[in-house]
């Protein structure tokens, strides 16, 4: 949705604003803005051509339009028409580009937006650098990095500072609001401490920068007061005077109530863990000072600290969890609405646009997010993801399967690697019925007690040596029978026997030990055999290494004991791996028990 | 990993000893009980018949074997327990649904269906037992472990084979 809305922003700034036209991401680029901060940007640059018209009817517009910041600029005059005819417009702007800039980069565009808005060019100027200082200095005015930025559009706005001036007092609180729907506990604090300033009227600002100046922010203070609108342009230039001058706003208000209270409101603002608080205190010094300064102004000004302590909030949510701080901008962007529809009817439009701007500002992570991830819309964003982790879930089953089952790690697509793992499957099935047929007509044979069984079908090796022993000799025997009784099979069984001896080998190669271990288990101690098992072959090794394996088979064979028992145990292996073969046998011995080749050939054949 | 490779070579070498014990068990018993190769039928029935009931009998032990594990081994005790009732409930169901996709589905929704080809995962859910019920990621989980356990079936089985035939 808010993807939307702001491509209907973008759309209707390009076509009310050619220099708009920028789009979120010219935008941001244009003014600095982070790239990021674009989506917000772009909604808020709608907001304000909607606002551009009324902000220019009230001469904010017009000087914002000047310049591509202009259309910015207007979005922000448009916003502070609303609540405060000029200030509200900044504040919009400002909100919009602090939405745009949750990135500090964002902040920085989000501050040259505002002083395109040139409307009071000074005053957005202000409002955007303090924008920009919280969201690109983590809502620390101080922030150095921001000032550059806030510089670049300090500039333009500072033919509008004058105005700016004005308004950006308003605007501020406009701009306090406006953080809350960015939702950015950082440009929330700035928002506030913006709110705070634009609660100030400009020349309370003035008065305030210039006392609040302490520091580097007196010094933008400063600015802001000697021409509010010409040295809020200068603060621009600086990020440090960005921040002044946000803390100026904020200390305006603070002045207008008490120096004091805007001090220490600049020190919070300074701090961006204080930003929260001091917009706090911003909020409730800023009503004092509205209500000192003008009834309207201060009721406006209200407003303006309800927004912003509303947005402090969002901002505080926004910081305990991000998730969380949609919804709080939300309702800042709401309240915000609500004290923009008060002051004026304008103003309901800018606050309907600055929830709209904040929404889309809370929208604007997921969205990114989405983008990085899916490149797809946010409807189908938990979609697609949830579609991507089943996906991944079948490729690895996948491979799983593809090496269990023969000659399936050839095969390239799932397509043609199920229809390998039906055929293995169904000819696994048949090799079932053709052995249980095989053992229907050997049945009667049968007759001997199971462990009577279990042990010769242990020893079957050597009863049958040749056919269970040797794959190429099993090989003819099985395929016959199934070619008699299933001609369909037999090439499947055929596969299925290559593949299963194949698979034995491997299996076997990797983990003969284990299995024999646990063939062995119920009757004995799989470790004990293992290590007699050993033993033993090393004895005979030992005993037969000097002589020839034929000559130790010789004698070895016929009277030692030991390599009777080797033999018994060789059966055993062969038992353990199911289907004996030599070649698997003889590479398991002179793998694991270090003989050689021709050592493991003769143990096998000689056990065959 | 080699502790894995460990513990999963030893329950499948348990697994294989734990079903060459019953189904030589089950061999024993039809011999014993005389149920196979005797009786008035030709030496064709009694083949077949027997054919089919070491079969079963195969299928019996290693899905005993294996235990409730897994979802195949379930379905296929199960229908080992009560293939009747299966065998009335399905064909039930199967003209349930029968007249009610000649009487639900339109003509279009028809001729999609009967255009598209039985999947590959349908067919094979068909050959894995429970696969009817199964999503196609557990479907093939549960292929897995079947054809590792069908593997280690016919494996043992040809050991037996190989032993009485010689």
């Amino acid at each position: 949705m808010g993807m939307r809305e702001k491509d209907k922003f973008e759309l209707e700034k390009s076509n009310e604003n050619p220099i708009n036209h920028h789009s979120p991401g010219g935008m941001s680029s244009d003014w600095r803005f982070n790239t990021t901060c674009i989506p917000n940007s772009s909604l808020g640059l709608v907001p304000a051509d909607n606002q551009m018209p009324v902000c220019r009817g009230d001469l904010v517009g017009a000087a914002s339009c000047s310049s591509a910041s202009v259309i910015d600029s207007f979005g922000p005059a448009m916003w502070e028409h609303p609540t405060n005819s000029q200030n509200l417009v900044f504040c919009d702007i400002n909100v919009q580009n602090i939405a745009s800039s949750s990135n500090t980069v964002g902040i920085g565009k989000g501050a040259p937006a505002s002083l395109r808005n040139g409307i009071d060019r000074t005053l957005e100027m202000g409002w955007n650098p303090r924008n920009s200082i919280l969201k690109g200095g983590i809502f620390l005015p101080n922030a150095p990095g921001m000032l550059p930025q806030g510089l670049s559009q300090f500039p333009a706005d500072s033919a509008f500072i004058e105005r700016a001036a004005r308004f950006s007092c308003f605007n501020g609180g406009n701009f306090g609001d406006m953080v809350n729907p960015f939702g950015v506990p950082e440009s929330m604090g700035l928002f506030p401490r913006g709110g705070g300033m634009i609660q100030g009227p400009a020349e309370v600002f003035m008065g305030s920068g210039m006392k609040s100046v302490s520091g580097g922010q007196a010094q933008k203070n400063v600015m802001n007061a000697g021409e509010a609108s010409k040295d809020v342009s200068m603060s621009v230039d600086d990020m440090a005077t960005e921040w002044s001058l946000l803390k100026n706003e904020t200390k305006s208000e603070s002045l207008a109530r008490s120096r004091d209270e805007a001090k220490q409101g600049v020190g919070g603002s300074g701090n961006d863990s204080d930003e929260a608080e001091f917009s706090g205190g911003r909020g409730q010094d800023e009503p004092s000072m509205l209500e000192g300064n003008c009834g309207e102004l201060s009721a406006k000004s209200l407003g303006s600290k309800k927004r912003k302590r509303t947005g402090q909030d969002a901002e505080l949510d926004q910081a305990k969890g991000t998730p969380q701080s949609a919804e709080p901008a939300k309702g800042s962007p709401e309240t915000q609405q609500k004290g923009d529809q008060k002051p004026t009817s304008t103003t309901s439009k800018g606050g309907g646009k600055q929830g709209k701007q904040g929404s889309q500002g809370s929208d604007q992570p997921k969205e990114e997010y989405i983008h990085v991830r899916a490149r797809r819309g946010q409807a189908t964003n938990s979609h697609s993801l949830a579609e991507r982790v089943r996906r991944e879930k079948i490729s690895e089953r996948m491979k799983f399967l593809q090496d269990l089952v023969p000659g399936c790690s050839k095969v390239t697509g799932k397509a043609v690697m199920l229809d390998e793992i039906i055929n293995y499957v169904q000819s696994l099935q048949r090799q079932v019925e053709f052995l249980s047929m095989k053992l229907a007509t050997v049945n009667p044979r049968l007759d001997f007690n199971i462990e009577g069984l279990l042990a010769k079908d242990i020893l079957q090796s050597r009863a049958v040596p040749p056919s269970s022993l040797a794959f190429s000799s099993e090989m003819p025997m099985v395929c016959p029978p199934l070619h008699q009784s299933q001609p369909g099979l037999i090439p499947t069984a055929f596969h299925g026997m290559e593949s299963h001896s194949d698979i034995l080998r491997r299996t076997i190669n990797s983990q003969l030990t284990p299995m024999s271990a646990g063939f062995k288990e119920p009757a004995q101690l799989p470790n004990v055999w293992d290590d007699e098992l050993h033993n033993v072959v090393q004895m005979s090794y030992g005993a037969s290494a000097p002589q020839d394996s034929q000559d130790v088979n010789e004698p070895l064979p016929p009277g030692h004991l030991k390599m009777e028992k080797l033999q018994m145990l060789l059966v055993d292996l062969f038992e353990a791996v199911g289907c004996p073969q030599q070649r698997v046998l003889r590479a398991w011995v002179a793998r694991n028990l270090s003989l050689s080749w021709g050592f493991g050939f003769y143990l096998t054949t000689s056990v065959v | 990993m080699t502790s894995k490779h460990v513990i999963a070579a030893a329950r499948t070498s348990s697994i294989k000893t734990r079903f060459a014990r019953r189904f030589l068990r089950s061999l024993l018993k039809m011999k014993r009980s005389n149920r196979l190769g005797t009786g008035s039928q030709s030496n064709e029935e009694i083949k077949k018949r027997s054919t089919h009931i070491i079969k079963t009998a195969a299928y019996a032990s290693m899905a005993r074997a294996v235990g409730p594990r897994r979802t195949w081994s379930r379905s296929l005790l199960f229908k080992l327990r009560n293939p009747r009732r299966i065998q009335g409930v399905s064909s039930k169901r199967c003209l349930v649904t029968k007249e009610n996709k000649n009487k639900r589905i339109t003509r279009n929704k028809m001729q999609i269906i009967s255009r598209e080809p039985p999947s590959r995962a349908d067919s094979l859910r068909k050959l894995v037992p429970g696969g009817d019920s199964m999503d196609i990621c557990s479907l093939l989980e549960e292929t897995a472990h079947y054809i590792k356990c069908l593997d280690t079936q016919v494996k043992v089985m040809q050991s037996i084979a190989d032993y009485y035939s010689n």
